[in-house]
């Protein structure tokens, strides 16, 4: 159900970026700082559930700009896209319109590890995303620089020590409101570019640095323990001086298989995607790299990049003597210039040149635009709780890379639960979490918040224990009920349609449980199919449907009257079968960590005086880490089955104390200032 | 140090028992995200065994099932195939192994239905025969029965304590029991993992590791990297040679290690304390050279004991201080080690040296602080002027938190009677605690892990052709199968591995 057109952006946005004037002295519900994938997923989402948002970014024109790689999804990270859509977000959408080369990574490994992909046109990812704000009730958004944040006395009945009241921008002392504000700066706070021995204040190359005040609230304000992290990015090729002959043709998918569960088919036709070319580092790169390295500053520092992204510095002096893979991939339908996936790199200009000319499609190639390393600041995302609000702090939330971890996906993923809580918790609901067991999403945020990071955070689907169950077919059904019901952040088009999609499924899989046959008969049935008759027991047709080479189909053409008409779910009931006997064994596994994750720690307790018996060890671990539930504290290294029984004891006498319900369902509690 | 924290979660633990699927079962449920409710307790899927009486002098032995198998070993092991006796109703039954039939013993068997149970589960006691080869083919026999695996410390008071069958007093001391059993079965699980056993089990352990993160490498960045085909091959070969060694090793009856039985009691202190003498005297024969030379002992010298009745098996230990002499400091580790394992520790100290309160940093003060069972033993109180004793008496007092304290001679046997007393009431308290030093419990344990650990290799192998994610889930269960015995892995670890192995560069 993909729109037919995007409306001409340009004249539409003048009168939706207000002069910053107009908004001061007025009071908004949640305040987005940062356009990029989280900001934007995080104001969306905010103002689904119900809130007056305001989005403010340096320049409007790049909203939704993808500052890095012209890519979307891949194994982990599409699974995280998978479930940013099931919650409504905007990504998957943005994707399956701005694709235009899709593929399934991992397609001969299972399932439950396939991961969704598209290389982007930059422009249109750019122009749906900005469209989709634009056309988001309660949703404003203002161009403007953010010199600070308004801090005060924190609500004496909540835990915290300070609480947030707005922002003032940089440009005068206009402050603006709100109840919530949301972080989303990526590399801009305290950032500095760096190339060859050049260093700069900013965030991204073309844009003005940030202020240094808001990362002086933070730390100084606030009392938040920051750290510093860095990444980079490749140089620009000029496409036509690439000799593509000589690298090796990579085709998309003959069907390209959107992301969203509201998509049957993609923006772009399957005969008009750009394919992508593979090619391979030489012995001349390696030497170039060394011959420079007292010419790169961003290398020498020690500061963490991650291990699984690094520069082809580091590739090349981790493991040498190696021809590491570079690919060369469409930057866009109508662009000139190729993105070498692979080659981030901070040498000087003249260097880089040198470096990729050493690899044979690029001989004669030209740089647009030189790459550069970006060291910023991140906070310690250990100081946030899982609905990624500040433990410290009431109303602020942060997301995306200011937590220490790298991606667009998983910055989407923060923004759109960071977002949906600071709207929650402005709009006096209680806030939301993800459990680990249910989602990728539930898997990053409780990482970060009970582990910390030590590099940039990338997701992988090894991270997840119950992989099985969380699969990138099923993101809908694990996610779009609970976005409705319990979060606000669906719209109900999208509930009815996963009802719908829901009990088709159910009915399906009770139809084909209640096929019961003998073996000789399902022999007769399917003759092709090798059905070993020296069981004699009775199978059902969920039990044929896990043979390897069974497919829904047969069945359903073997027995039209009761499954023919869920051919549209064969894909899904297939994956469903397969699966069932390990999501079965998973499942009270899942049940009983669900049980200790739904008894909260209360934020404020004091654990040194806590009147039961724990060991100092135990209550120096527990108070710094301060985890949000008895599930989070038992995970922790270092506390003993004895500490999480007393715990659980603790829990139950003052859960008991307090058996008073604090909220009524639906009803939304607001305070009227004018 | 072995993290033995069964009761709580862990990355990548899941039940692993045969979960049959049911016919003509209610409609499907897909997966659903809501919580129903929430339970009143936090019942457990699995089903537990333990051995909850104490061993020793023990005529009769108890053995406890709780969960929702608990009806099937009924069944299986006390031939009650048609009905269930009737509730909480002792009844004489030959008690067989289910896999060969054989009688294992005859004894009273009890079932109690859930709710009205100790656990509040299903529950059912076997009452043997207390000789340790019957308890062993018992627990054995359990161990095989579907569904069912030795409990592990605290679990049946835990799910006693959910199910609120516990006094209010009862659960106040709940966490220091637990703590007292997990500590208990560290120290089990310590001396076993020290030999030649703990050696095996660890390199299966690195050799598994590699192998889910060379799986879970090529999972996530095969398609992107040069991660060669040929990386699934070696983990083929390295699977298939670890099912089958440990299967070998399950077969192999005779390969388990002979486990030192008894109440493991280490005398440590300072050279030339009188560590030497007290072993004598205790076992009453010349077993240890003693000489006036500091540092005369120096390998460990083990008798068994039978006190009061009681197996202990006593050590004497080099005397603890630094030196340059190689063997002496190889002497002065293995005492470490030896009270590092120990249920019991007797110290020793010289009672006529000018301090005999223990600095900070010497062997009696870490065996406080680190909470162990110990005894100090002030010797040579014959060389004691009446005017020091009670300079010593008053000092004592002033000290809250000491151990026992008694003062003897090994020289005039002043006080030895006394001592004897305190050691045996000390000795008779931890053999009544069925988990301390029960090895045959700690080998069920094990070989339950290990039996889990190769079905799920052979998981790997049934879906490695057709479903990778299926494969690797079957190397991830093996990996905290045996994680339950040689220490938990973290997500971290094998990405750690995977970096190190590959330049991944996506």
């Amino acid at each position: 159900m993909l729109r037919k057109k995007l409306p001409f952006l340009h004249s539409l946005l003048s009168p939706v970026s207000r002069h910053v004037g107009h908004l001061t002295g007025h009071q908004y519900d949640v305040i987005v700082v940062g356009g990029g994938h989280a900001g934007t997923e995080a104001a969306a989402a905010a103002a689904r559930v119900g809130a007056e948002t305001l989005l403010i970014t340096q320049k409007i024109h790049t909203i939704g700009a993808l500052s890095c790689n012209p890519s979307l999804g891949g194994v982990g990270k599409g699974q995280l896209v998978k479930e940013v859509d099931a919650l409504d977000g905007l990504c998957g959408r943005a994707g399956d319109w701005a694709g235009i080369h899709f593929s399934i990574l991992n397609r001969r490994k299972g399932p439950a590890v396939w991961g969704p992909r598209a290389q982007l046109d930059r422009q249109r990812y750019r122009d749906f995303i900005q469209s989709e704000l634009l056309s988001t009730p309660r949703l404003t958004m203002v161009e403007g620089s953010v010199e600070e944040l308004l801090v005060t006395e924190p609500n004496p009945e909540e835990p915290g020590h300070h609480r947030v009241t707005g922002i003032r921008l940089a440009n005068g002392s206009h402050a603006i409101s709100a109840r919530s504000v949301v972080l989303t700066t990526g590399t801009f706070l305290s950032g500095s570019l760096f190339v060859g021995q050049t260093t700069s204040p900013g965030g991204r190359i073309g844009d003005a640095p940030s202020s240094a005040g808001l990362s002086h609230t933070l730390r100084e304000r606030l009392g938040l323990r920051t750290g510093r992290l860095r990444t980079g990015t490749p140089p620009r090729i000029v496409k036509d001086s690439v000799d593509l002959s000589l690298a090796k043709l990579h085709l998309p998918d003959s069907h390209p298989t959107p992301f969203s569960f509201l998509n049957t088919h993609t923006h772009c036709k399957p005969e008009e995607q750009l394919p992508c070319y593979l090619t391979f580092t030489t012995p001349g790169v390696e030497r170039v790299v060394r011959e420079s390295l007292q010419l790169n500053c961003h290398i020498q520092q020690d500061t963490k990049g991650p291990r699984y992204c690094p520069s082809i510095e580091s590739r090349v002096l981790r493991f040498p003597g190696r021809s590491h893979q570079v690919w060369l991939e469409p930057e866009g339908v109508t662009s000139d210039l190729l993105y070498p996936q692979g080659l981030s790199m901070t040498m000087p200009p003249d260097i880089q040149l040198r470096l990729i000319r050493e690899i044979p499609p690029m001989r004669r190639a030209e740089i647009h635009t030189p790459g550069y390393g970006v060291q910023y600041d991140f906070v310690c995302p250990t100081q946030l709780s899982p609905a990624l609000q500040v433990k410290s702090t009431q109303g602020l939330f942060l997301a995306g890379q200011i937590n220490g971890t790298t991606g667009y996906e998983e910055a989407a993923a923060q923004g759109l639960w960071a977002g949906a809580n600071a709207a929650r918790s402005a709009l006096s609901m209680p806030t939301v979490t993800l459990s680990r067991t249910e989602s990728y999403i539930g898997v990053l945020i409780d990482d970060l918040v009970s582990r910390g990071v030590t590099e940039p955070y990338r997701m992988f689907t090894s991270r997840a224990e119950f992989r099985t169950s969380l699969r990138p077919d099923n993101a809908d059904l694990r996610l779009t009920p609970k976005g409705f019901e319990e979060v606000g952040c669906v719209s109900s088009v999208r509930y009815q349609e996963s009802l719908r999609v829901r009990n088709s499924l159910q009915d399906a899989l009770t139809a084909l449980q209640a096929l019961f046959l003998s073996t000789s008969s399902w022999k007769k049935k399917l003759p092709s199919v090798p059905i070993s008759e020296t069981k004699s027991t009775l199978l059902t047709g969920l039990d044929l449907l896990q043979y390897n080479d069974v497919t829904f189909e047969m069945l359903a053409s073997a027995f039209p009257e009761s499954l023919s008409s869920f051919m549209e779910f064969a894909q899904r009931l297939k994956i469903e079968a397969v699966y069932k006997p390990h999501c079965d064994l998973n499942k009270k596994e899942i049940e009983r960590i669900q049980r200790e994750e739904n008894m909260s720690l209360p934020q404020d307790i004091d654990y040194f005086s806590l009147p039961v018996s724990l060991s100092d060890e135990v209550r120096e671990i527990l108070d710094r880490v301060r985890p949000s539930t008895l599930g989070a504290a038992t995970r922790l290294e270092g506390i003993t089955p004895a500490a999480v029984v007393n715990l659980l004891n603790y829990v139950r006498v003052t859960e008991k104390k307090k058996e008073t319900p604090q909220y009524f369902d639906g009803e939304r509690v607001r305070e009227d200032t004018a | 140090m072995l993290p033995l924290r069964p009761v709580c979660g862990g990355i990548w633990r899941a039940a692993v028992h045969t979960v049959r699927m049911s016919r003509g079962a209610p409609p499907y449920r897909l997966f659903s995200s809501t919580c129903d409710g929430a339970p009143a307790a936090l019942a457990d899927a699995d089903t537990i065994f333990a051995l909850s009486s104490g061993h020793g002098r023990c005529g009769v032995a108890v053995v406890r099932v709780s969960g929702p198998a608990s009806a099937t070993a009924l069944r299986c092991m006390a031939g009650f195939t048609q009905r269930l006796p009737p509730p909480r109703t002792a009844l004489l039954r030959s008690i067989t192994d289910p896999r060969s039939t054989e009688v294992l013993d005859r004894g009273l068997v009890l079932w109690f239905p859930a709710p009205r149970s100790f656990s509040g589960e299903d529950s059912v006691e076997f009452h043997i025969h207390g000789g340790p080869a019957v308890v062993t083919a018992v627990l054995q026999a359990l161990g095989s029965v579907p569904g069912l695996r030795p409990a592990e410390a605290g679990e049946f008071t835990r799910r006693a304590f959910q199910a609120g069958k516990l006094g209010l007093t009862e659960v106040e001391g709940l966490g220091d029991l637990i703590h007292a059993e997990t500590e208990a079965q560290r120290r089990q699980a310590l001396r076993q993992m020290s030999g030649e056993l703990g050696r095996l089990y660890q390199d299966w352990s690195d050799r598994l590791k590699r192998c889910l993160a060379h799986v879970e490498a090529f999972i996530d960045f095969s398609e992107d990297e040069l991660i060669e085909d040929g990386v699934l091959n070696r983990v083929d070969v390295s699977v298939s040679d670890l099912q089958a060694e440990i299967e070998r090793h399950l077969k192999d009856e005779r390969r388990g290690e002979r486990l030192r039985s008894g109440v493991q009691v280490v005398i440590a202190g300072a050279t030339n304390a009188g560590k030497s003498s007290l072993l004598n005297k205790l076992c009453q024969r010349p077993a240890a050279i003693v000489s006036p030379i500091a540092g005369t002992t120096r390998d460990v010298v083990e008798t068994a004991l039978d006190l009061g009745g009681f197996p202990v098996l006593l050590s004497d230990t080099a005397g603890l201080r630094d030196s340059s002499d190689l063997v002496e400091r190889e002497g002065v580790r293995r005492a470490r080690e030896r009270v590092e394992q120990a249920d019991l520790t007797l110290v020793v100290v010289d009672s006529h040296l000018r301090s005999v309160l223990p600095d900070t940093g010497t062997v009696p003060c870490v065996c406080l602080l680190m909470h162990r069972l110990c005894l100090l033993v002030l010797n040579k109180a014959d060389l004691l002027p009446e005017k020091q004793r009670q300079k010593l008496d008053t000092e004592l007092r002033g000290v809250s938190g000491l151990p026992a304290v008694r003062l003897i001679s090994c020289q005039t046997n002043e006080g030895l009677k006394a001592f004897l007393t305190v050691l045996h009431s000390s000795v008779k308290t931890l053999c009544g605690d069925p988990l301390f030093g029960a090895p045959t419990l700690t080998q069920a344990r094990h070989r339950a892990h290990l039996q889990r650990c190769a079905a799920a290799l052979a998981q790997y192998q049934r879906y490695r052709d057709t479903d990778l994610a299926l494969a690797a889930e079957g190397v991830r269960l093996a990996v905290t199968s045996l994680g339950r015995i040689t220490g938990r892995v973290g997500a971290e670890e094998i990405l750690d591995i995977i970096f190190k192995d590959f330049c991944i560069g996506k």
